[in-house]
């Protein structure tokens, strides 16, 4: 046997590593033609990570249905992802390795505003069309014409806010809770604009930091105020406790919360105590669509829990620039942007997306749930695309 | 302001309880720095481990109240541990190097519980207390706040008494005041440390435990916050002082019940612990009750 060995050796090797270098060339081939890359921040870590996983899920979720349906110009889709810990120098670090070292030629944001306000100038710069999924600081679309958002602006949401309050509703005497970021603030500010054209009158303000858990004060003023009903601004971490202590306080006047109310948890955290609680911009859970049904019963499936805005927007967002890529017929920047500008009648998770406006704000109706028997109920449309209309410059 | 009193005596009366909670905090933390000359950032994720076992052992058993008691437990188990085996190998180096470590098993926990228990944080299945309401001098007051008044005034009265009343107290008081003199006196250093340990430890975790009752809500970063306005706490008490920092307690409680309505429009209420403590520390650098410097 061993004097064949000199002889057959080479022989048996050579083939060997022509299956192998055949095998390789084919496995970099498939990756190498295949794959269009969509970058992805999230805060998958810190305190924001609780919505940074759903918006993980929530964008792996869309990558899958697109993929499912044949992916887009014959290709699949793939995502890069990056822990941004909701920080803007995370935001910027990650933006820049997506561009310079992933080479991505689109992005979504599903972080915060602050991350997304210090990442859109990196991508616009670089001439990445650059999704905001749901960060609501108004200047994340300012920073140039390659930056769209998929979610309302905190102004119209206080806005809509101040129309359910005053006209829906027809509470005018009313206090108001806000927490003192951004996004807070900027809702509180819409909600005042308005506050005189619906008869509104605010009978007393209070603000609270974003960690702060334990609101005796602030309820101990809103008893005093006496108001018809509480418009309140925070995430469901701080609405959970707030509206647990108003309700302890024997508080029982109607509760209107902000958009990041609407995650399951809220109610996990407050019970009995928050139903009733409305929540101007949550999902509309109940609107009859094949797609958001099956989002949702896929992302309880993923995640372990139920389905809430953050993830439908994050959802739309990846599926909008999909579609875009689609529409715009090629991989160029610059056509995928001029699609995503012109995109119509879109079907967001969170009903119809009717257009961009000029500074690339979403132009759509706004939904309002009720929390009743431990769930997020539609209970009415804000869809005076008007009174919601985002700024234009 | 309408001169309303009902509503001042609400206001004091929920500055007393945040300054309650803060106290059952901050006293670990100043009996360490009174003993070892250790920062024991770490205290605070000892005060999240506390309200994550009472959350899961009540959820787990059915009864909050052996929840409550199984977090103090494990909680005076941890606190020394974390002696043994982070602080003392670190000793003989100079205090920053265990303060560095102590903030490093602060990070290292608070991601702990993340992973562990998930990044949403977790609720009680059944808490009827925050809910449970009383009156009292007018005011609307639920059962956990009481139990909050009740209990941190139930335990430090235990802990003075204990400190001045009973010779194991004294000896480590002795201990803390001045560690060399007490050796000499036969108090064993060593054991004092654990039982430091333990003490404080316990009452974080029973704040801990009280806090997650009262939002029915703990969350892994739950401890950060805390972390810092103890560390205010333990210098404006003139660190190593108990009655200085219980004072201090009591009193940044007041100012952040107060400070939120008046000033709450310019400053939040994390932003007016640091304010206080500029300006107390500015007119008297050696704490609110002036233990020696």
């Amino acid at each position: 046997m061993l004097h064949h060995f000199p002889l057959g050796f080479p022989v048996a090797r050579a083939a060997v590593r022509i299956g192998a270098a055949l095998a390789f060339s084919v496995a970099v081939a498939t990756t190498a033609t295949a794959q269009i890359k969509i970058g992805f921040q999230a805060p998958l870590t810190g305190p924001a990570a609780t919505d940074g996983v759903s918006a993980k899920v929530a964008a792996e979720l869309a990558v899958q249905d697109i993929n499912a349906k044949g992916g887009v110009l014959g290709q699949k889709i793939e995502l890069v992802i990056y822990d941004d810990q909701a920080k803007t120098d995370e935001a910027v670090f990650t933006a820049n390795k997506l561009v310079g070292q992933d080479g991505v030629k689109f992005a979504v944001s599903g972080s915060y505003s602050a991350s997304g306000r210090a990442a859109a100038p990196v991508f616009q710069k670089a001439g990445v069309p650059f999704i905001s999924a749901y960060g609501v600081h108004p200047d994340i679309t300012r920073s140039g014409n390659y930056v769209f958002r998929t979610v309302h602006l905190g102004q119209p949401q206080g806005r809509a806010g101040a129309k359910f309050v005053g006209d829906v509703l027809g509470h005018k005497q009313i206090s108001v809770i806000s927490m003192d970021n951004d996004y807070g603030q900027a809702t509180l500010e819409g909600f005042k604009s308005a506050a005189g054209q619906f008869g509104i009158k605010i009978l007393g303000e209070y603000s609270y930091p974003l960690r702060d858990r334990q609101f005796g004060s602030i309820v101990a003023s809103v008893k005093r105020d006496n108001p018809q009903a509480i418009y309140v601004t925070g995430y469901f971490f701080t609405a959970g406790p707030l509206v647990t202590q108003l309700r302890a306080a024997g508080i029982t006047v109607p509760i209107i919360g902000s958009q990041a109310f609407d995650a399951q948890k809220l109610i996990e955290i407050a019970g009995q105590a928050v139903e009733g609680v409305y929540i101007v911009g949550g999902l509309n859970r109940d609107r009859d669509s094949a797609q958001l049904k099956s989002y949702l019963a896929e992302f309880q499936k993923r995640a372990g829990y139920p389905g809430e805005n953050v993830g439908a927007t994050v959802y739309s967002a990846i599926v909008l620039m999909a579609d875009a890529i689609k529409r715009a017929g090629s991989l160029d920047q610059a056509k995928v942007r001029d699609a995503l500008a012109n995109t119509k009648d879109f079907d967001h998770l969170a009903g119809k997306l009717v257009s961009f406006n000029a500074l690339r704000e979403i132009n759509m109706p706004m939904n309002v749930n009720v929390v009743k028997g431990g769930k997020f109920v539609h209970y009415a449309w804000i869809d005076d695309l008007k009174l919601l209309a985002p700024p234009t410059e | 302001m309408d001169p309303d009193p009902v509503y001042y005596v609400d206001l004091t009366l929920n500055g007393l309880i945040f300054g309650a909670m803060y106290a059952l905090m901050a006293i670990g933390l100043t009996l360490v720095y009174g003993l070892l000359r250790i920062l024991h950032i770490a205290h605070a994720a000892v005060y999240a481990f506390g309200a994550f076992i009472t959350v899961i052992v009540a959820n787990a058993t059915g009864s909050i109240a052996l929840g409550i008691v199984v977090a103090i437990v494990a909680s005076a188990l941890l606190g020394p541990a974390i002696y043994r085996l982070l602080y003392e190998p670190l000793l003989k180096h100079p205090p920053y190097v265990a303060m560095i470590a102590s903030m490093g098993l602060l990070i290292f926990m608070e991601d702990g519980f993340r992973i562990l228990f998930g990044e949403q944080g977790l609720t009680f299945t059944r808490n009827p207390y925050p809910t449970e309401i009383h009156q009292l001098f007018g005011v609307t007051i639920n059962t956990v706040q009481i139990a909050m008044i009740v209990l941190s005034v139930v335990c430090l009265t235990a802990l003075a008494l204990f400190t001045t009343r009973t010779r194991v107290g004294v000896a480590w008081r002795a201990t803390v005041s001045n560690p060399t003199i007490a050796t000499s006196f036969g108090v064993d250093a060593i054991k004092v440390r654990y039982l430091n340990f333990m003490i404080g430890s316990a009452l974080a975790a029973l704040a801990g435990a009280l806090i997650a009752l009262l939002n029915n809500f703990v969350e892994p970063s739950m401890g950060f916050v805390v972390s810092y306005k103890a560390l205010a706490i333990i210098v404006l008490g003139g660190l190593g002082s108990m009655r200085g920092t219980l004072i201090a307690s009591l009193a940044l409680g007041l100012v952040e019940s107060f400070g939120t309505i008046l000033v709450g429009s310019y400053l939040d209420r994390d932003a007016l612990a640091f304010l206080f403590l500029i300006i107390v520390l500015m007119v008297r650098p050696q704490g609110l009750t002036g233990a020696r410097a």
